[in-house]
């Protein structure tokens, strides 16, 4: 039978609260019998997800909500909140030439989980934002 | 459960080594930097940053460590890595640190 598991998490803003979410998804990874490799790619995935959502979507949402969907094929962790939302094409590209000098030297969440899932889709409006990444784990 | 971030340092010959231990974020990341602004006050201008001991980092956590070289590059100094995780190696690319830091596998490598 091909093994299907489902964690969903609401993470309230507390610091570091990021690690519950990467504890479940290493529970389940070991279950699978997923490889340390793809399970830190996972990791990285998922910890920029839950941070990027919780300092962007504003004071008023207390909760990020965090699913994952894993077979010993493919993660889906879908990221949502409830903030205030923002367009995605407003959201510059890093580099590391332009951040020496600068003094932002963040905002290379979105970059990293585009470069590490092998799927990535934004839907962010006036009631929130929704984060969906798949990545192959086999 | 992964640990909470805690860092040692030696110098060795001219280099200071930095071993982290746990999750390199907003307040690790500062703990590096710290650590590495005392010595580099002094004229230290090589760094190993030893994380055997990191498993998950932040972007929030590696900014610290981009301030870190761009530092160093002030100075002619080098930012060296020993036993990255390979996710963490990925993102390290990803981000473009490879175009100023170097991978070691240990203190000895560094002349």
């Amino acid at each position: 039978m091909d093994q299907h598991i489902k964690l969903e998490v609401k993470l309230p803003k507390v610091h570091d609260i990021e690690l519950v979410a990467l504890e479940g998804l290493e529970l389940m990874g070991h279950h699978l019998g997923i490889t340390e490799e793809k399970i830190g790619e996972a990791r990285i995935l998922v910890t920029e997800g839950v941070i990027n959502a919780l300092e962007h979507s504003g004071n008023d949402v207390p909760y990020v909500n965090v699913d994952f969907t894993m077979t010993k094929e493919k993660l889906i962790i879908l990221i949502t909140d409830f903030g205030k939302g923002f367009v995605p094409g407003d959201v510059a590209e890093p580099n590391i030439m332009s951040k020496l000098g600068s003094d932002n030297k963040r905002g290379w969440g979105i970059k990293l989980m585009k470069s590490l899932s092998d799927g990535f889709e934004i839907d962010s409006g006036e009631s929130g934002t929704k984060i969906t990444i798949t990545k192959n784990i086999a | 459960m992964i640990n909470d971030f805690n860092l040692t340092s030696t110098t060795e010959n001219d280099v200071l080594v930095i071993t982290t231990e746990g999750y390199i974020n907003n307040a690790g990341g500062e703990k590096i930097a710290q650590e590495f602004e005392s010595h580099f006050e002094n004229g230290v201008t090589k760094l190993l940053i030893n994380m055997e001991g990191s498993k998950v980092v932040n972007s929030i956590g590696i900014s610290f460590l981009i301030e870190i070289i761009e530092k160093l590059n002030e100075k002619g100094g080098v930012l060296y890595f020993s036993n990255l995780d390979p996710a963490v190696d990925k993102t390290f690319t990803i981000m473009g640190l490879f175009q100023f830091a170097k991978k070691v596998a240990s203190v000895e490598e560094i002349k």
